[in-house]
């Protein structure tokens, strides 16, 4: 197998982990840290392919992906502290204010 | 060319290890960690695939501020830790313990199969000669202010939103 292959299975299996853990913990923090397993994981396909084409565009492509990551955060960190001043508690099953 | 591949393989091998450990682990600092180790075995292979800038901008930018940031609001809400080896939603763990596995069959097997059928994919051959400029700061610096030079200036804008969010999501009512 060569490099190449090797790093997309990685990512793949990266990605896959990081859903399930998104479906599986009820702790939003927890559940953030599982999205950005997902984002690296884009990250590490996107430098592979970079790689493969000799192109730096895969690399900008990083960047923009590191910048959305970055303002996600900030974001949602702020959401789940403001749920957390209201409810004392942080579980996402008991968010169902905004259900239909 | 073996030590790359040895090292390639290790920091894999850990990469998904700390993935799992991140889902896996009860308490969410400890998650935490495993997602540092994470991102330290992601940024390896970066430097492995000859992406050194990205190296170092997954470093500081994740390891240096999404995850402290991370730290410090698990820290600070202190949430009780949860075992989900021993969680009430049997069926929902169930779901999505299949449809993961359902997913990764899917993505590896279109990738192997993909990989396989056609002729084995490698680095290109200017990546890889000696003395190549690409993933230094001077190549990519070079893509990103002269083609990408819009979508750049958009991401500060980006930004700026995220800064209003985050501002006004913290003030008191």
């Amino acid at each position: 197998m060569s490099g190449i292959t090797i790093t997309m299975v990685i990512s793949a299996l990266v990605f896959t982990i990081g859903a399930c853990g998104v479906l599986l913990r009820r702790n939003p923090l927890v559940q953030f840290m599982s999205i950005e397993l997902m984002l690296n994981a884009g990250n590490l396909a996107f430098i592979s392919f970079g790689g493969m084409t000799g192109s730096a565009e895969g690399q900008v492509f990083v960047l923009m992906v590191l910048t959305v990551a970055a303002a996600e955060a900030v974001v949602g960190l702020g959401i789940i502290v403001a749920m957390f001043r209201r409810r004392r508690r942080i579980d996402v099953d008991e968010v169902n204010s905004m259900e239909g | 060319m073996v030590v790359e591949q040895v090292v390639l393989i290790i920091a894999g091998a850990l990469a998904l290890v700390s993935a799992l450990g991140v889902v896996l682990m009860p308490n969410a600092v400890y998650s935490a960690m495993m997602l540092l180790l994470n991102l330290i075995s992601l940024a390896t292979i970066f430097l492995l695939l000859h992406a050194q800038f990205m190296f170092a901008a997954q470093l500081v930018v994740y390891a240096g501020a999404i995850l402290v940031l991370f730290l410090f609001v698990v820290t600070l809400l202190n949430p009780q830790g949860e075992n989900i080896l021993r969680d009430k939603h049997r069926l929902q763990q169930a779901g999505a313990i299949s449809l993961g596995l359902f997913l990764a069959c899917l993505l590896v097997g279109g990738l192997l199969y993909a990989f396989t059928s056609a002729t084995q994919p490698d680095l290109a051959s200017t990546v890889t000669q000696a003395g190549s400029t690409y993933g230094t700061v001077e190549a990519f610096g070079q893509a990103l202010f002269t083609k990408f030079l819009l979508p750049f200036e958009l991401t500060s804008l980006l930004l700026l939103v995220a800064l209003i969010g985050a501002v006004v999501l913290g003030k008191r009512r």
